[in-house]
């Protein structure tokens, strides 16, 4: 215990100034990139300096954010709390299914956001189940869920509507759009030099957004509050450093533990369906819709040092990549095929796991616990 | 601490190496494994056959829902009228008033899944059904057998999906260029051994480096694994596409092999997609797995390593290099499995393989890692697998059925002790027994 | 005086095993009570019982941190206590300091102490964590305590460790604080700040029960020692009207034997040799300090010292599984510093680790495929990569019989031994190698007496076959009764090279604490070369009469 112990407590000494020399280094070629947008625009790198600064990459970028933020805070939990849950994908298949079609009955994406969650609380709580009471292996359990949502989803799509593709439903409105008093209005209107707020280059993106957006930001905020200052979070962290210790100050571990996995199974169920709902459509075939947005969210949370906040910028910087990689296909800037462009995403997270494996986990994640065992 | 305490009434410490001491996936994969290793030969067929008898119960019953949330003319599948009510309050959902009809009828569908498989034996033995199980199963065996090797070295290889794109894209592409210097018999003998080297070394590499990534910069290899198969779609769509396309086709596939540079089929004909070589080089190459796991110095290094990293370095065995060594072993089993896919099946290389990897996992959780267990694994699945076909045609229940069974077979068999609890209820053995061994000695520990 | 704590009758069965029989133990209010006894005794037992970690199968148990109150009869007013579980012994006032500290390493000391009684704030939204610091601050004033509320657990010391989970007894309202074998893992400073630490509580009203099974202890920390035995009490005395012979007798229920003095050793050629070896542990500290020694043909050279000051480590370095920084290891004049595990064991290298069960065995293979461990590629269990299994089995027979290993089943998986059983069947399996040196670790680590007594006699047998024997143990009287020549390490250096025969108790213990006695025997400057054993010196019996047999020797 001492040995494995003792090299993560380096690690993580050694992982923090990694993670700076890394955030130095992308907010250092963010800037270079800026200086050859203003200095040689029509160079290949010029071009491609506009790609990355469009509104529409920032846009897409917090669009694509959404799931894997949602997933990776749901992650923070589970983990912190010291259940492994590699579930998330499966979490968040079942949601953008679950939301579409809640949708589609309801009427409402508001609704469909609300049966997404539901669905995926839902099997949150099997997920729960099995591994606090039946003492299952979390990662294997993990993976079933995934499994079993890979195929469940499909299987209802077909059931429902005859296809792997679900029909389209209604979206969410953007925030100019929703109507909502001096706030709509508020960022559409003509401010500056004739600027509206949507209209600011590149951040002009963060007032258009859909609610999902912000919605994310609200739960960064809120799961980084409880994690770090309330007596919920203190338990959380505890049974997942210690479950001993947390046992014998008269908290019951299994307790903490079903808080947190269900609790990552209504955040995934917010990234699901904001996924699905946001496209208006569940796309069934193959990986899903959902494509690895899961996976993608663990290395997220590992990136982020198990911090929301450090979740939410390694999720940016994982949802500018896919969104860099959508603009230059669809602007064919440079000329690389698209089915390696997409590799992108996946390849940089294979990079960032390399460098940042060694990440310090939790020291009781994985293990079950029986309360009253000496 | 122990997990389930069996310690001895004198063994003070009786405590498991693997768990509390490890944490992360490694930890929990180990424990998982030591937990089944202790777990005796019956005990394993028992929660393998428990959690397939559950996974088929609750689909039955995800059969009928799905067939009341579709609609149709006619039920395919009825429940007579039934009503149960404490005076006048009916008991809702268990009680109808009238007949309650289902789309779905979960018998025909499971008869479809398991008998239709088979075909019609009696009538023609080498029918097209029992030809797809069989060369379903003969894929399986490998991907099965691939995942079964990296647990027992303490690795989750969840990348045989990509290992197995890797080597069946490679044998297609390096067969089709060396095959005009061969022909006929002779081209076959060496093709073909040709061919499964080329998807062997192929996927061994892809194999090997997530390994090599889990053993030096101990990146977890779920991920890592997970992303691979990702890319290797990817890059595969990419080379099929816009390097070594077939002209002629619309589709997206590579030129196709002449017959002879690929498996004589033997017994069943040509068009059946089916070798029984094939077939019996997968069993021989589980035997052989077995063999190397239990026989040799190297199957030893593995599942010490597998199942006490500590222990195994105190053994002198480099955990790194064992890491890396065993993944390169699964990885070319992939890979054989994905040429073989090639060499039997397709004649070529076309994109949108089946989910054999992923099959493979649940295959080698079902026969507990065993590699000759795996063969009888990967016979379920064939049948799961080609019945499924049957189900598509002959039923209007998606077959993506069979995605749901495989998940949740994985979930049952993760979870043993849910059938140990069942058990000993049942069995009403006391349940005194495994808690109090451990306190005995009340950690009178140094 | 009034008693704080009444266990009445305790009789506590496992299956197969009674730990607890009908022991009865009273201790009196605003005193420091020792429970004393041999590993096993039930000394851990009994107190879960008294923290309602388990139910007794029978007996009743009375608690008042206040003094329990009889009736004119002598019978107690009140019901006794039933306790479910810990959180029930802790309302009634009951605190437990494990062995194993149960602290959040990534944690304050403030939000360890407050873990599950978090003062809160704005509706329960958030943690008081000012009133949390000042809770914590103002308790480790009234006792005296010297620690920071803001510092890290993983970062401050074992015995600042110790003393936040007595906080945390305290911050729970605890009048009755039990602490399980609490110095095992200090050093003697720092226990000798624990006692004052302890004195300092009783003088205000608590009540302290204190686990051990080190007579020495005992008698200088506790007003009242009671004296467990097969899980019986066999006495309770008062440490004024007791002595140390008459508490060892008590403990081991014999008369104390003095071990046997093994003959003098005759060293030939070095064979392990050591220079300047410098290492680090995990955590990036240096660990082993320019470590420099040589080991003969022949001889015992023990190494001791106070647990986690480098030995492990330095074994480490040694067998090959650790590297280390700079430096040099030689094995019969090849230098094999960057030799791997393997290398150094075809070399004529074999260790006996430190843990047996995550090291020393595979839990899950049985004993044919354990025998095998570390010799799997070599001739004869091994020809061209492959195992032969029936002179595996034929060598663990051997093995299972020569060191009397029970069951003598070659067949039993190595985790249904117990734990003096599986040592036994790792020392003979690396005594079977027939090595050159043999680098043992804490080689009789909760063994029971009888093997202990066995595995010591065969590593002189193996010293007078000529074989060379690193020994390291932190039992003192064992490395003393077995060394011909005694290293004593100090945060990660060898301090002094000694004559265990004739260096005295007190001076180890200073030398272990990392101080320079006077006029100790050292056998350094040019000692590591010296071909001559020290002579037996008279007078150095003395030293080892009290030496309890079995693990009393752990006296500081």
């Amino acid at each position: 215990m001492s040995a494995g112990f003792g090299s993560r407590v380096r690690e993580r000494a050694g992982g923090a100034g990694l993670r700076l020399y890394l955030a130095l280094g992308v907010v250092a070629a963010l800037v270079a990139l800026l200086a050859v947008l203003l200095v040689a625009p029509d160079s290949t790198a010029g071009q491609f300096a506009a790609v990355l600064f469009a509104n529409s990459t920032f846009a897409s970028a917090l669009r694509l954010s959404v799931p894997i933020a949602f997933a990776a805070l749901g992650g923070i939990f589970a983990e912190k709390s010291g259940v492994i849950n590699i579930g998330l994908e499966g979490l968040l298949i079942i949601a953008a299914f679950a939301g579409i079609y809640a949708a589609d009955l309801l009427g409402s994406p508001w609704l469909g956001l609300l049966g997404g969650v539901a669905a995926s609380t839902l099997f949150a709580l099997l997920f729960a189940v099995v591994c606090i009471e039946f003492r299952a292996d979390q990662i294997i359990a993990g993976l079933a869920v995934w499994l079993i949502a890979l195929g469940l989803a499909p299987f209802a799509a077909q059931v429902v509507y005859g296809s792997t593709n679900t029909p389209r439903v209604a979206t969410f409105a953007t925030l100019p759009t929703m109507g909502i008093p001096v706030v709509s209005e508020g960022v559409t209107a003509e401010l500056l030099f004739g600027y509206a707020l949507v209209d600011l280059p590149f951040f002009g993106a963060l007032f258009s957004a859909t609610p999902m957006v912000y919605v994310m930001f609200a739960a960064v905020v809120a799961s980084w509050w409880t994690l770090n200052r309330t007596a919920f979070g203190r338990h959380v962290r505890a049974s997942g450093e210690n479950p001993k210790a947390l046992d014998t100050a008269g908290v019951s571990v299994s307790r903490v533990r079903y808080a947190a996995v269900l609790l990552s199974g209504v955040l995934c169920g917010f990234g699901g369906a904001a996924l699905s709902l946001s496209l208006g459509q569940f796309i069934g075939n193959g990986p899903t819709m959902v494509d690895g947005k899961g996976f993608i969210a663990i290395v997220a949370y590992l990136l982020g040092n198990y911090n929301a906040v450090g979740a939410l910028l390694s999720t940016l910087l994982f949802a500018g990549l896919d969104a860099l990689q959508l603009t230059l296909q669809a602007r064919d800037v440079i000329q690389v095929p698209n089915s390696l462009v997409r590799t992108i995403p996946y390849v940089s997270v294979i990079v960032v796991l390399t460098l940042f494996g060694r990440t310090r986990t939790p020291d009781a994640a994985g293990d079950h616990y029986e309360s009253g065992e000496e | 601490m122990s997990d389930d305490g069996t310690g001895g009434p004198d063994g003070p410490d009786g405590g498991d190496p693997g768990e509390g001491s490890d944490a992360g996936v490694r930890g929990s994969v180990v424990g998982w494994l030591s937990r089944l290793a202790r777990a005796s030969a019956a005990e394993r067929l028992f929660i393998s056959g428990s959690a397939l008898v559950l996974s088929v119960v609750i689909g039955f019953f995800i059969v009928l829902a799905a067939g009341r949330m579709t609609t149709c003319d006619t039920a395919a599948f009825a429940l007579p009228p039934r009503v149960i009510s404490l005076g006048p309050v009916s008991l809702g959902p268990f009680s109808w008033p009238a007949s309650m009809g289902f789309c779905y009828d979960p018998i025909n569908v499971y008869d479809r899944l398991f008998l239709g498989a088979f075909g019609n034996l009696a009538a023609d033995p080498l029918n097209g059904q029992f030809a797809t199980t069989l060369s379903e199963t003969t894929i399986l065996v490998f991907t099965g057998v691939a995942v079964a090797v990296a647990f027992k070295a303490g690795v989750f290889n969840i990348g045989g999906q990509g290992q197995l794109v890797v080597g069946a894209l490679s044998t297609a592409v390096v067969v089709f260029a060396v095959a005009p210097l061969l022909s006929g018999v002779v081209g076959t003998l060496v093709l073909v051994p040709f061919g499964l080297a080329v998807g062997a070394v192929a996927g061994g590499l892809y194999g090997a480096l997530p390994g090599a990534l889990k053993a030096y910069a101990d990146a977890n290899e779920v991920i890592t694994t997970i992303m691979l198969n990702f890319v290797a779609t990817a890059v595969a769509l990419y080379l099929t596409q816009d390097v070594f396309q077939d002209p002629d086709s619309f589709a997206t596939q590579t030129r196709a092999l002449p017959s002879y540079a690929r498996f004589p089929s033997l017994v069943f004909p040509d068009r059946a997609g089916v070798s029984l070589l094939a077939l019996a080089l997968a069993v021989a190459v589980a035997v052989a797995v077995a063999y190397t796991l239990t026989r040799t110095s190297f199957g030893y290094d593995v599942r010490t390593s597998g199942l006490q990293p500590e222990a195994a370095e105190y053994g002198g065995v480099d955990a790194a290099r064992t890491v890396v060594a065993s993944m390169a072993l699964s990885g070319a089993l992939a890979g054989v499995g994905g040429a073989v896919y090639v060499l039997m099946v397709l004649g070529n290389f076309q994109t949108g393989v089946p989910d054999y990897g992923f099959d493979g996992i649940t295959v080698s959780i079902l026969a507990g890692n065993n590699p000759v267990g795996a063969v009888g694994a990967a016979l379920l699945f064939g049948v799961l697998k080609s019945g499924s076909i049957v189900v598509d045609v002959g039923t209007n229940v998606p077959p993506q059925l069979v995605g749901v069974l495989r998940g949740l077979i994985v979930l049952f068999v993760a979870m043993p002790e849910f059938f140990r609890m069942v058990g000993r209820r049942v069995g009403d053995v006391a349940p005194e027994r495994d808690r109090g061994a451990v306190a005995t000695d009340g950690g009178e520990r140094e | 005086m009034s008693e704080a704590v009444r266990l009445d009758g305790i009789t506590k069965r496992f299956p197969g095993v009674v730990a607890n029989d009908d022991v009865t133990l009273s201790v009196e209010r605003g005193t420091v009570h020792a429970l004393l006894g041999e590993n096993g005794a039930g000394k851990t037992t009994l107190m879960n019982v008294l923290y309602g970690l388990f139910p007794p199968t029978e007996g009743d148990v009375y608690v008042d941190g206040e003094g329990l109150e009889r009736d004119d009869g002598g019978g107690y007013v009140g019901s006794p206590e039933r306790f479910d579980s810990p959180r029930d012994a802790i309302d009634a006032g009951v605190g437990m300091i494990h062995q194993h500290f149960m602290l959040v390493d990534p944690m304050t000391v403030a939000e360890n102490i407050t873990l599950g009684n978090e003062p809160r704030k704005w509706g329960g939204l958030a943690v008081d964590r000012a009133a949390a610091r000042e809770a914590v601050v103002d308790l480790s004033e009234r006792y005296g305590f010297d620690v920071d509320p803001d510092a890290t657990v993983a970062d401050v010391s074992v015995g600042v460790q110790q003393r936040v989970e007595i906080l945390k007894a305290l911050y729970r309202g605890a009048d009755v604080l039990i602490l399980d074998e609490p110095t095992a893992v200090l050093t003697p400073q720092e226990v000798a700040d624990l006692f004052e630490v302890l004195e300092e509580l009783t003088a205000q009203g608590k009540t302290v029960i204190f686990i051990t099974h080190k007579l020495g202890e005992a008698l200088d920390a506790a007003d009242e020692v009671t004296v467990l035995r097969d899980g019986r009490n066999v006495g309770s005395v008062r440490t004024a009207d007791t002595s140390r012979e008459e508490l060892a007798e008590l403990m081991v229920g014999r008369e104390v034997m003095l071990e046997s003095d093994y003959e003098p050793a005759t060293p030939g050629d070095p064979v392990l040799r050591a220079e300047g070896v410098t290492a680090s542990d995990e955590r990036g500290v240096v660990a082993v300090d320019d470590v420099s020694f040589t080991v003969r043909e022949g001889e015992v050279f023990g190494v001791a010292g106070v647990d986690g000051n480098g030995q492990s480590e330095l074994v480490e370095v040694l067998t090959g599984l650790r590297d280390h920084e700079s430096g040099r290891v030689e094995l019969r004049g090849r230098d094999v510093t960057d030799a791997s595990r393997r290398d150094r064991a075809r070399a004529g290298m074999a260790y006996v680790p430190e843990d047996r069960q995550e090291r020393g065995l595979v839990m899950e293979f049985d004993l044919t495929e354990n025998g095998i461990l570390g010799s799997q590629h070599d001739e004869p269990f091994a020809r061209s990569g492959r195992v032969d299994w029936d002179r595996a089995d034929d060598h663990a027979e051997r093995v299972v019989e020569e060191f009397d290993v029970r069951p003598p089943d070659t067949g039993a998986e190595a985790r249904s031994l117990s734990g003096g059983n599986q040592q036994k069947f790792i020392v003979g399996r690396e005594f079977a190698r027939d090595p050159a040196c043999i680098v043992a670790s804490h080689p009789t680590r909760g063994v029971d007496i009888g093997s202990t007594e066995f595995i010591h006699d065969r590593i002189i047998d193996l010293r007078d076959e000529g074989k060379a024997v690193l020994l390291v143990s932190s039992k003192l009287d064992e490395v003393r009764g077995l060394s011909d020549r005694l290293a004593v390490m100090y945060r990660g250096r060898l301090v002094d090279v000694v004559d265990p025969d004739a260096v005295t108790e007190e001076q180890l213990g200073l030398l272990m604490a990392g101080e320079e006695p006077d006029d100790v025997p050292s056998l350094r400057g040019g000692a590591d070369d010296a071909a001559d054993p020290p002579e037996e010196s008279g007078g150095t019996d003395a030293g080892r009469t009290d030496g309890v047999a079995g693990d009393g020797g752990d006296r500081e």
